[in-house]
């Protein structure tokens, strides 16, 4: 015992992890394959038997993953944006042009002491962001992101989208009572009351396409509108796309309507109290919103992952590799060279204090980026998934390029004038559309019944 | 004699400030003393549905370390109650115990905004109790760097007021003309914000080739610059919108709180120091004192960018008419005024800067007044606020534009 | 120099006066007792002949052996800044009546002259200390509080407390410094 206990002793801190990780991972692994043979069977059956909810498992993994990095990007382009908006040049010291700035914070608040005031209701307390966080996750699950590329095709997948959405105020509220600030608790109302109000004239822009559409689907929605970007509903809805894009950013709480976190009135709103990852979820939570929001919009209004315009001859690059036989190793080894060379080549020459060194690293780095936009260009021309996902992202993204232009010019409304403006003007703006569109919907069918 | 002082039975021994972990938040912001005044204990008497909010001193949007504690119901604030001091540094007291020369250096961060005119209002004290005549160009010079002060000054109270009521950007956008006129004013008197420029008989040192060309640049493309910046606000339908009908005060209120500078002339009193009691040589100056009627914030707001129009002009003629010759009026290195009382007042960017001294005939004033108008709008907010949402105090704090340091000495 | 003005407030308030009414530059001074401020102060905002609607400032001072109140009023109908200077407070309990009954903002000028001097204004809704903290028993602005750097320029020369407490009912007689004020 004593031997064991002196050789502990004299190993580093390192030499105890590996210690105990070595054996740890030893064990598991052997564990691992052991009940992949004895189980492995009877697993994969219930796999394969229960395919849809899996792919519902895989599908909420995937969309929690992809939006980390959506989150980050957003950060990024709010805090350079706006900067140039303020004459300002914004980050530009992590990453090249400050690309990697947002991280900084995210490392930042992971680090940070996750801090409980006395008298919070320590419960809510800690569940308020999860919830946050959660819904807004989860309002994601029915977005199409391209053709096949969706968590689920539910055939009320608006609802679904506009309910979940919605419980988005039961975290802020649960943030904003639990933690027993003043200021939090008039955060936490507020948002109550602003999402609440909100809602309706949100919901009820919708009803109109709806009627047109025929379906709450949002796949068959996107699919309605293919084909050249007249098709798209923003044409067949103007004034609903108004209402439904004013009322999307007071849901997400952003800049002209965000009074739930007034930094010149009331601090951070409800989350003046939290620190940490705590606080980390509800920041993150708020930049996955501003994207959902613009990615909902683009899915009802702007023609989802369709292009624009339709062409009307269709591209198909068919590379078959194994057509090219032996000659396929050569291009292997040769393009990447040659090309590497050649864009070299004129750098060297042209700038005479460069080094041939340099120029070989500026001329590979090059030939990537080359290679991978051709690869993009191939893969748009050859797959409808990445076509349609880039063009889905690309709108979303500008619509998320609005949000910031709009916090990075506009002053903040009052309360009394944001709820005044929801119930005065937007509920009977959309309550008007939807009579007009059912209106014409009626008048329609019956001069077609007519004929 | 035994005198019963409104604050002497407080022991504060007994009552200590500091509250144990398990006792927070089982009170409300009222202090732990009992109340002193009638105000005090009408204020600290909650009504049906009211609680206390307590903002600052560390707020993010509080003008430096003002506490304030409203009492709101629901949203809508009830009262007001600012609690000051905790930038008090006792200036008056220091002055007393310093000559007349070094007064001036501490009277400079009164009002780091523009401290021009805290030194401004003193020093045409002390030569009224000397009988100093100042050279006319040293005149000239005070005007011409006051009324870019002023303009500074008013640069910096458009973005935050637009800070207040949400918007980013124009504090930024308004920062490019106070940056430029501030290094204008660095080059002339060599420091950035505390110039401490202003001599008792003129000014410390002659206008310099740097001064002049830097403000020359400056002037040839302000006014269009200005214009812009004020485009950004005014053509903005938020903006107008919650700025117009905040915090009301009519002429007869106004008057009766006190209140001078731009803040009574939205109110509609054609009230400005360097009209009603023209000192310096602003009686040989044209120039207009613009005056609205409505008197709510975006009155106040609009009628400031109004005066910066008006300091364009005045800096023309300044520079226009700028005589050659001394700056500085001959006096002995110690000065020793006769015994004697002297006022003096000038009108700065928030209202009028007073100066009252008096002089025993030694070295030092025996006592120097500032009367700030900070300190008189600041209290004017108790007026102002009562009926407004929570959203708007800081919004009708900022667009009465008051400097913590000028409020609390 | 408006010496009409100096002969109208004569006129009027000939009783009350204590000496010459002074003028010198673009100021006209007149002092009073502390009974007679509300008359004066009443007569000279309300009657249209001075109309002095605005209070420019209030000041409290202690010249040594007494406490003062000085009021700054600026009127439409003359060019001369005027000052009222309510004397002959006592230092032990120097008491006055308030300004607030004319003009509201008089009420935090009141409360800094409170705050630094001692001074009780009667009538003062709100007469609580404003700068210093709640607790502070000393007056700072008063001549027997010196500075702590500044004990080698006292009368007495030697080292005293920074904060002095100054309690009305146990000081003796306050140390002076040579030449009052006027």
């Amino acid at each position: 015992m004593t031997a064991i206990s002196r050789t502990w002793d004299q190993l580093t801190l390192p030499g105890k992890a590996l210690a105990i990780l070595v054996p740890l991972l030893l064990f598991l692994t052997a564990g691992a394959v052991i009940t992949i043979l004895l189980f492995g069977g009877i697993v994969w059956n219930a796999i394969l038997d229960h395919l849809e909810i899996v792919r519902l498992f895989v599908a909420v993994l995937a969309i929690v993953l992809i939006f980390i990095p959506f989150a980050f990007v957003i950060i990024y382009m709010e805090l350079k944006i706006i900067a140039r908006m303020n004459l300002r040049i914004g980050p530009d010291r992590v990453g090249p042009w400050g690309s990697l700035m947002s991280l900084v914070p995210g490392l930042k608040v992971l680090t940070k002491e996750d801090f409980t005031p006395t008298k919070a209701d320590a419960v809510v307390f800690t569940w308020a962001p999860v919830v946050v966080f959660a819904t807004s996750v989860m309002s994601a699950l029915v977005l199409p992101f391209a053709p096949g590329l969706f968590g689920a095709d539910l055939n009320i997948g608006l609802l679904y989208f506009f309910a979940v959405g919605g419980m988005t105020v039961v975290g802020l509220l649960m943030g904003g009572w639990s933690s027993f600030n003043k200021y939090s608790l008039l955060g936490g109302l507020r948002s109550a009351a602003s999402i609440i109000s909100y809602e309706i004239p949100l919901t009820l822009s919708v009803v109109g396409l709806i009627i047109l559409a025929g379906t709450m689907s949002l796949n068959t929605i996107v699919e309605q509108q293919a084909g050249w970007f007249t098709n798209w509903y923003a044409f067949r809805q103007p004034l609903a796309v108004v209402i439904f894009f004013i009322a999307a950013t007071a849901e997400a709480n952003r800049t002209p309507f965000d009074m739930t976190e007034a930094d010149s009135e009331i601090v951070a709103g409800f989350a003046t109290e939290y620190s940490g990852m705590r606080f980390g979820f509800f920041f993150f939570a708020e930049y996955v919103n501003v994207f959902i929001v613009s990615a909902i919009t683009t899915v009802l209004f702007l023609g989802g992952w369709n292009a624009p315009i339709e062409l009307p001859w269709h591209v198909a690059i068919d590379i078959n590799p194994g057509a090219y036989g032996l000659g396929l190793l050569f291009i292997i080894a040769l393009v990447p060279v040659l090309g590497t060379l050649i864009l070299a080549a004129p750098i060297y020459a042209m700038r005479s204090k460069t080094r041939w060194w340099v120029a070989l690293i500026v001329g590979f780095v090059l030939f990537n980026v080359v290679a991978a936009g051709l690869t993009l260009l191939w893969a748009y021309a050859s797959f409808d998934v990445v076509a349609g996902l880039l063009w889905f992202l690309g709108k979303a993204f500008a619509l998320v390029f609005v949000f910031v232009w709009m916090r990075g010019t506009l002053p903040r409304v009052r309360i009394d004038q944001l709820m005044g403006f929801a119930w005065k003007w937007l509920l009977p703006a959309a309550l008007l559309n939807l009579f007009v569109t059912a209106l014409a919907v009626i008048v329609v069918q019956q001069w077609k019944g007519g004929l | 004699m035994a005198t019963t002082y409104p604050h002497g039975t407080h022991k504060s021994a007994d009552d200590p400030h500091v509250l144990l972990d398990d006792e927070y938040g089982q009170y409300e912001p009222i202090p732990p003393y009992p109340p002193r005044t009638e105000r005090e204990l009408e204020f600290y008497t909650p009504g049906d549905g009211e609680m206390y909010l307590n903002m600052g001193p560390q707020h993010p949007s509080t003008h430096g370390v003002l506490r304030v504690v409203l009492k709101l119901n629901g949203e809508r604030v009830v009262d007001i109650d600012p609690v000051l001091g905790y930038l008090h540094r006792g200036v008056e007291k220091l002055c007393e115990n310093a000559d007349y020369h070094q007064t001036i250096s501490q009277l400079d961060p009164l009002e780091y905004i523009s401290s021009l005119f805290c030194e401004w209002g003193p020093v045409i004290a002390y030569e009224k109790l000397l009988d100093v005549q100042v050279p006319r160009r040293a005149e000239y010079i005070r005007v011409l760097s006051g009324e870019l002060n002023r303009i500074a000054s008013h640069a910096l109270f458009m973005g935050w007021f637009a800070l207040d009521l949400g918007g980013l950007a124009p504090i930024l956008y308004s920062f490019i003309e106070r940056d430029e006129i501030v290094e204008m004013l660095a080059a002339l008197t060599g420091q950035r914000m505390l110039f401490n420029y202003f001599r008792i008989g003129g000014v410390n040192g002659d206008l310099n080739h740097d001064f002049l060309s830097r403000l020359g640049d400056w002037m040839s493309r302000a006014g269009k610059q200005i214009e812009t910046n004020l485009a950004l606000l005014n053509e903005n339908e938020i903006f107008v919108r919650r700025a117009r009908g905040l915090g009301t005060i009519d002429r007869e209120a106004a008057l009766r709180l006190c209140m001078t500078g731009p803040n009574i002339r939205a109110s509609g009193v054609p009230f400005d120091v360097r009209r009603a009691h023209p000192y310096s040589i602003y009686p040989e100056i044209d120039f207009e004192i613009p005056t609205r009627s409505e008197g709510d914030s975006l009155a106040r707001y609009l009628l400031r960018m109004d005066e910066v129009k008006q300091s364009l002009r005045i800096i023309d003629q300044c520079l226009e008419q700028m005589p050659d010759g001394p700056i500085m009026a001959k006096l002995p290195r110690l000065l020793r005024p006769r015994p004697g009382r002297a006022w003096a007042a000038i009108e700065g960017p928030r209202g009028m800067y007073g100066a009252y001294v008096i002089s025993d005939g030694t070295d030092q004033p025996f006592r120097l007044k500032i009367h700030d108008p900070s300190f008189i709008h600041l209290q004017a907010v108790g007026a102002l606020l009562p009926g407004h949402l929570l959203a708007d105090t800081m919004a009708i704090m900022a667009s009465l534009d008051p400097v913590m340091g000028g409020v609390d000495k | 120099m408006d010496r009409a003005l100096r002969s109208r407030l004569q006129a009027r308030f000939g009783l009350e006066l204590h000496g010459e009414i002074r003028q010198r530059n673009d100021e006209t001074e007149l002092r009073i007792g502390a009974g007679d401020v509300v008359d004066v102060l009443r007569a000279l905002h309300d009657e249209p002949a001075f109309d002095f609607a605005i209070l420019a400032d209030l000041a409290g001072v202690d010249t040594g052996r007494e406490m003062q109140v000085v009021y700054h009023l600026w009127s439409q109908s003359t060019n001369d800044w005027l000052r009222v200077i309510v004397e002959g407070l006592s230092r032990d309990d120097p008491r006055i009546a308030s300004a607030t009954f004319l003009w509201k903002g008089a009420e935090w000028m009141e409360r800094e002259t409170y705050d630094m001097f001692g001074i009780v204004f009667e009538g003062n809704r709100d007469l609580r200390r404003i700068y210093m903290p709640p607790d502070y028993t000393s007056f700072p602005l008063r001549k027997d509080f010196y500075l702590a750097d500044d004990s080698a320029r006292s009368p007495g020369a030697g080292v005293r407390h920074m904060e002095r407490t100054h309690s009305p009912a146990e000081a003796g007689e306050a140390p002076l410094r040579s030449g009052t004020g006027t």
